[in-house]
């Protein structure tokens, strides 16, 4: 084989290597979160009859109403406690995401040299997380100040600005979370592309000039990918609301977690397409 | 009125939204049911139609409306008769705007909020009779003669007794004549005014009802309560600006206009109430359904909500009228309230109903509109034509209507009555399965609006409990047969004012006397119902062991070695808690594939279900039909022998963690 075949291999698997890897880690990670609740609506019985649990999704959701009205102690603290564990496992999630951007950027090292370094990098990471956490709060904060504030000003009028305008300022607002989402992104690429270790500080800085130099390319580029994502999903909601069949079998709940699956996949492959986009935004403003 | 506007609608809203959300967390697959015909017009044999009742109270009313200051001028005179079997020495008048006077009337004064909107009045409301006299008597003011609050009460000057100068003999009739003004409050409930907006009802000083033995069926305005009065006929002028536009009970059989100002004439007959609105952005629809002009008057901008009301109408309207008897008046008209007069909305008048929802309400697959209308279409009946007393018996209407509205959006929409789209479904008859099932204990369904210990028990037993006992003896005995039984009733007392009692004859005749203790119990007696399977049994048959003594002598069997045994008996003991006895059927899976189906007749505590066959029982399954709405808990209803797995659930649980870590990971 060629030095090109072989560069256009690595171009072609390192992609796919990283989506399997944030696939397989959202996965184990959904797993874990979501048992909890699991084993919360096995525990009300109302998954134990011959019907087992299909008799949830039934038309007219008698029974699942039911369940909500026997489990609704379990349930509500199953479901905090997943919520809490889903909030962990987003923390341990940028261990993955730092490996996928890892193959991404550098072919050629084994996984556990990069798993070494994405410890490494994971309290840095975790710094670029909070701080992010904190910026998109205070944009919704803003957003949503901004719709009360204007209140008093839309009173007058008729009943559909009144709903619109503080939806469409919240809306607003998370784009705005999404586009700063997309510089912290860069941020994370800069960290991982860089031999030299630098700061977290020195990589947002960084991610921001490359914001004020290409806003469009970013733009462009972390939308689109949300907007794949998003049609990932609806077209799987789509899929499954016109061609599963209601009946309760086996092959229904396997065309339903292929399905579902595929969506997942293909949601990911649009974040590592952005996560490669990433890489070279910050290559180029360097 | 309603649980659509306040707190059962929003508990409901909000149990729906839980229940989707959950739905949509597992993300449901697959689509709901197609919608289900109406109901067939398969030539039942119905009693004879009562056309108009005996007309007790007649009122003609002139009224001006101050739109800068709420307030009505008003001049009335009422026919009455006295049709009861004795003399009459006094008379009870029900001035029902008074219970917005203060913070210490009966209405206002529970500081819980105790009323269905649970909100305080802002600007308060009353109304001052200024003269009572008798047409062609001496001109004497019976009003200063009056009692100065409502009986027992001093607090209170909803319900006041007024002396007669002399005995009014029975079958005697004569004519009163009042003036009167109103201060409207700003909306509480129903009532009063928001800005330009006005609905007006319980607005004019009515007589209580004569009960056939000479007793007023008098009351004080409870925040749980509603009404009951003699039918009669309306003749009532509307003078208002001509800015405005008018929705009211009746038919408008006049208008003429005169600087800036409108004289409307409406004619009602055969009702027993009157109620009107007034508000100078009100838009307008009008359609014939099914014989009846109709009416819709909605504010800017919902023409979505006007047209997904009419179209309740198109189909409830003649649903009804197949299901409990004709519509007998020619117009109806709807009246959908700006959002910030939410209060007003969900509420029926004869000839009037109200609507309500933000201009959104038909986005997204909820059916809001649809279950508002087609309830308080439903109350033309249950309420306007079978007048029972909502104040003593109020799951009389509220409740039959709740079963009629479900019934009615179940023919519509079949599973999804309540909610569909995005591949989910919730039907009416599991949401009042869902607020009411495990409160039957808490308190009768069968008393006073008033004797309820809050509104919040009212609501999940007059309404969602009744719903559900009556769709539970739908399911038990045939849809077909217990509506026909349903309709029997609405037809033989229309126009009447009926009681439990005359329920219970009906279902009586139409039924059978195991329906009619069944409907006692659970109506007037807090009576529950649970069935439940503990366990199962299966075990090998094999040839008996042992020393017997036959005609041969004694003979010494030993055990058959153990094999692979050919058949089995099974064994499930079904149990039932509660007073409730319904017949019901027990579904057993055999491990071969083998369906039984069993039925008891829910008499006696337990039912044994043996069985002996080539293949082990492998579950059992009570109800499998869920017939039995009533049953507090479905999830002791099922045994298996296999393990509880839940494959969908564990599916569709993982991909929504996936997602949700997808949205808000990094």
């Amino acid at each position: 084989m060629t030095d090109k075949a072989e560069n256009r291999l690595d171009r072609l698997s390192m992609p796919a290597a990283a989506g399997v890897l944030l696939w397989i880690s959202r996965t184990v990670f959904g797993l874990l979160a979501s048992y909890p609740l699991v084993l919360a609506i096995r525990a009300t019985s109302m998954t134990a009859g011959p019907d087992g649990d299909a008799v949830l999704f039934q038309p007219g959701s008698l029974l699942l109403l039911e369940l909500l009205r026997l489990g609704a102690p379990w349930l509500g603290s199953a479901a905090e406690f997943a919520l809490l564990s889903l909030a962990l496992f987003a923390v341990l999630e940028l261990i993955p995401l730092s490996m996928a951007l890892d193959l991404l950027a550098v072919p050629g090292r084994t996984l556990l040299e990069r798993l070494a370094r994405a410890l490494r990098l994971f309290p840095k990471f975790f710094v670029l997380g909070v701080i992010g956490l904190l910026v998109q709060a205070a944009l919704l904060l803003v957003a949503s100040l901004l719709g009360s504030a204007l209140k008093p000003a839309f009173a007058s009028a008729d009943e559909r600005l009144q709903t619109i305008a503080p939806l469409a300022l919240l809306g607003l607002g998370l784009l705005a979370c999404a586009w700063f989402g997309a510089v912290l992104d860069i941020a994370r690429a800069t960290l991982v592309r860089h031999v030299a270790p630098s700061g977290s500080r020195v990589a947002l800085a960084q991610a921001l000039d490359c914001l004020r130099q290409q806003p469009l390319r970013v733009l462009l580029g972390s939308y689109s990918s949300m907007v794949g994502s998003a049609l990932a999903f609806l077209t799987a909601c789509w899929l499954l609301a016109r061609f599963v069949p209601l009946e309760p079998s086996g092959a229904a709940v396997a065309l339903t977690f292929a399905v579902h699956q595929l969506a997942t996949l293909f949601a990911i492959t649009w974040r590592v397409r952005w996560l490669g986009s990433a890489l070279e935004l910050s290559d180029e403003s360097d | 009125m309603r649980r659509v506007t306040h707190d059962l609608l929003l508990g409901g809203v909000f149990s729906a939204l839980c229940g989707l959300l959950l739905n949509a967390l597992l993300l449901t697959t697959g689509s709901t049911k197609a919608p289900l015909p109406a109901a067939k017009n398969a030539e039942p044999v119905w009693p004879p139609l009562v056309e108009s009742p005996p007309k007790v109270a007649s009122y003609t009313i002139e009224a001006k409306l101050d739109t800068e200051r709420h307030r009505i001028t008003g001049r009335e005179t009422i026919h009455f008769i006295n049709r009861s079997n004795t003399a009459l020495n006094e008379l009870w008048f029900h001035l029902y705007l008074n219970a917005f006077k203060n913070d210490k009337t009966l209405f206002l004064r529970s500081p819980f909020g105790a009323g269905r909107s649970g909100d305080k009045a802002k600007e308060y409301g009353y109304v001052d009779v200024k003269r009572l006299t008798i047409r062609g008597a001496d001109g004497q003011d019976l009003w200063v003669n009056r009692d100065r609050h409502s009986p027992n009460d001093p607090e209170d000057e909803t319900d006041i007794r007024v002396p007669l100068p002399s005995s009014l003999e029975s079958g005697s009739e004569l004519d009163l004549e009042l003036e009167f003004e109103d201060q409207l409050p700003e909306l509480v409930e129903r009532t009063g005014f928001v800005g330009s907006y006005h609905f007006i009802g319980q607005w004019f000083p009515k007589l209580a009802r004569l009960e056939p033995n000479g007793t007023f069926a008098h009351f004080s305005f409870h925040a749980q309560s509603e009404f009951y009065a003699d039918f009669g006929d309306y003749d009532v002028s509307l003078d208002v600006p001509s800015t405005f536009r008018v929705g009211a009970t009746g038919s408008r059989i006049r208008e003429t206009q005169d600087k800036g100002r409108t004289q409307l004439g409406y004619r009602a007959a055969n009702v027993h109430d009157f109620a009107w609105t007034a508000w100078d952005r009100f838009e307008t629809r009008s359609e014939r359904v099914a014989g009846t002009e109709v009416r819709v008057l909605y504010p800017p901008h919902h023409e979505q909500n006007a047209e997904a009301e009419l179209a309740s109408v198109r189909f409830a309207l003649p649903h009804f009228n197949a299901r409990y008897g004709p519509y007998p008046y020619p117009t109806l008209t709807l009246v959908h309230p700006p959002e910030n007069a939410a209060n007003s909305g969900g509420m029926e008048y004869p000839q009037l109903i109200t609507t309500g929802g933000p201009w959104y309400s038909t986005y997204g697959g909820a059916r809001f509109i649809d279950v508002v209308t087609t309830h308080e279409l439903g109350h033309q009946w249950f309420y306007g034509l079978l007048a029972s007393n909502e104040h003593t018996e109020p799951f009389l209407d509220e409740g039959f209507n709740s079963y009629a509205e479900a019934e009615a959006l179940e023919a519509r929409y079949g599973n999804a009555s309540v909610f569909g789209g995005f591949g989910l479904s919730a039907s009416s008859t599991a949401l009042n399965r869902l607020f009411s099932a495990a409160r039957g204990e808490d308190e009768k369904i069968a008393q006073g609006a008033a004797d309820f210990a809050t509104f919040r028990s009212l609501g999940a037993l007059v309404y969602s409990r009744t719903a559900t006992v009556l769709s539970t003896l739908a399911r038990v005995y045939g849809r077909e047969r217990f509506n026909h039984a349903l309709g029997v009733y609405a037809r033989k007392f229309r126009f009447q004012h009926p009681t439990q009692a005359d329920f219970l004859n009906v279902m009586q005749t139409e039924l059978d006397s195991r329906a009619v203790t069944a409907l006692t119990r659970a109506l007037s007696e807090r009576a529950t119902v649970d069935y439940l399977v503990r366990e199962i049994s299966n075990a090998p048959v094999s040839a008996p062991a042992g020393v017997f003594d036959g005609p041969g002598g004694r003979e010494q069997k030993k055990p058959e070695a153990p094999h692979e045994a050919t058949e089995y008996t099974s064994r499930v003991v079904v149990y039932r808690h509660g007073t409730l006895e319904l017949p019901v059927d027990i579904e057993l899976r055999f491990e071969d594939g083998t369906l039984q189906l069993r039925h008891w007749d829910g008499s006696g505590f337990t039912f044994n279900v043996d069985n002996v066959g080539p293949s082990k029982l492998a579950s059992v399954y009570v109800d499998p039909e869920q017939r039995i709405l009533l049953d507090d808990d479905r999830s002791n209803n099922w045994l298996t022998t296999r393990s509880n797995s839940a494959p969908r659930v564990s599916e569709r649980a993982l991909y929504a963690a996936q997602v949700l870590l997808g949205a808000f990971g990094p």
